[in-house]
């Protein structure tokens, strides 16, 4: 893939998850992709991540990934960004956070995400 | 710089961190060369971080940079790696982290690192935070 069809993707796949398109992510997804995290330092299936993903969108009222700066290199990009939340009770929060993934043939085959977790720990008994 | 030059480049980097050699890390980062931080949100310069280290040194035994995989873009690199780290009181923990690299004339301009501050209390032997 070139340096434009690894941007063009990259920022296709901020924008679905942005708009809540699971199917269009989903489309992205190579189908043996595979999801790490630092917070965990597990890696869960296409098909969790997905899930995971529709889960999600219920706990916020939005959520935006602002000021991308993306690089490519061979076979993947890496994306830096910021967070931008707003929960259903009206709260923001941001955090920044990074991905480095891997891609062929037009889609993700893997995401390895670094982020901080005490950036985006809800207040506790707050509404969510 | 080639792709080869600024894999050296990191590596060098890396390795001078590993073995606290911190005027080999000075002679890394061009005078300009900025450090941010995800857990704190702010820059400091190259200098602040160097001051720091000594400090910084004397709370493991041992820290080394392993698994590292190593990315590089035009003007830079992105390094994902475990930090492992030996404490003085013999515990070893892990972090994942990753950093992101830009470079210039065969040193480090800008250094962006992105890790989990929760783990820290777990990584030292103190447990986790609840």
């Amino acid at each position: 893939m070139t340096d434009r069809e690894l941007r063009e993707l990259c920022n296709r796949y901020f924008d679905a998850l942005e708009r809540r398109d699971v199917d269009a992510v989903a489309e992205m997804y190579a189908p043996e992709f595979s999801f790490w995290v630092n917070l965990t330092g597990a890696a869960s299936s296409r098909e969790e991540n997905l899930k995971t993903l529709r889960e999600g969108y219920a706990l916020l009222r939005r959520r935006t990934y602002d000021d991308r700066r993306i690089d490519t290199f061979a076979g993947g990009f890496l994306a830096r960004y910021s967070v931008n939340v707003v929960q259903h009770s009206g709260r923001r929060g941001s955090f920044a956070a990074c991905i480095v993934a891997q891609c062929k043939d037009g889609r993700i085959t893997h995401i390895d995400e670094y982020l901080d977790s005490s950036k985006f720990r809800l207040p506790r008994g707050g509404e969510t | 710089m080639t792709d080869g030059e600024i894999r050296e480049l990191c590596n060098r980097f890396f390795d001078a961190y590993q073995d606290r050699r911190v005027d080999e890390l000075a002679e890394i980062y061009a005078p300009d060369c900025i450090v941010w931080h995800n857990v704190f949100g702010r820059d400091t310069t190259g200098a602040e971080n160097l001051a720091a280290l000594p400090k910084s040194y004397t709370g493991q035994r041992r820290r080394t940079y392993d698994d590292r995989t190593i990315n590089t873009f035009a003007g830079g690199f992105v390094i994902q790696y475990t930090l492992a780290g030996v404490q003085h009181s013999g515990h070893r923990g892990a972090l994942w982290i990753c950093i992101v690299g830009l470079c210039k004339d065969g040193r480090i301009t800008r250094i962006d690192e992105y890790m989990d501050s929760s783990k820290f209390a777990a990584w030292a032997g103190a447990g986790r935070i609840s």
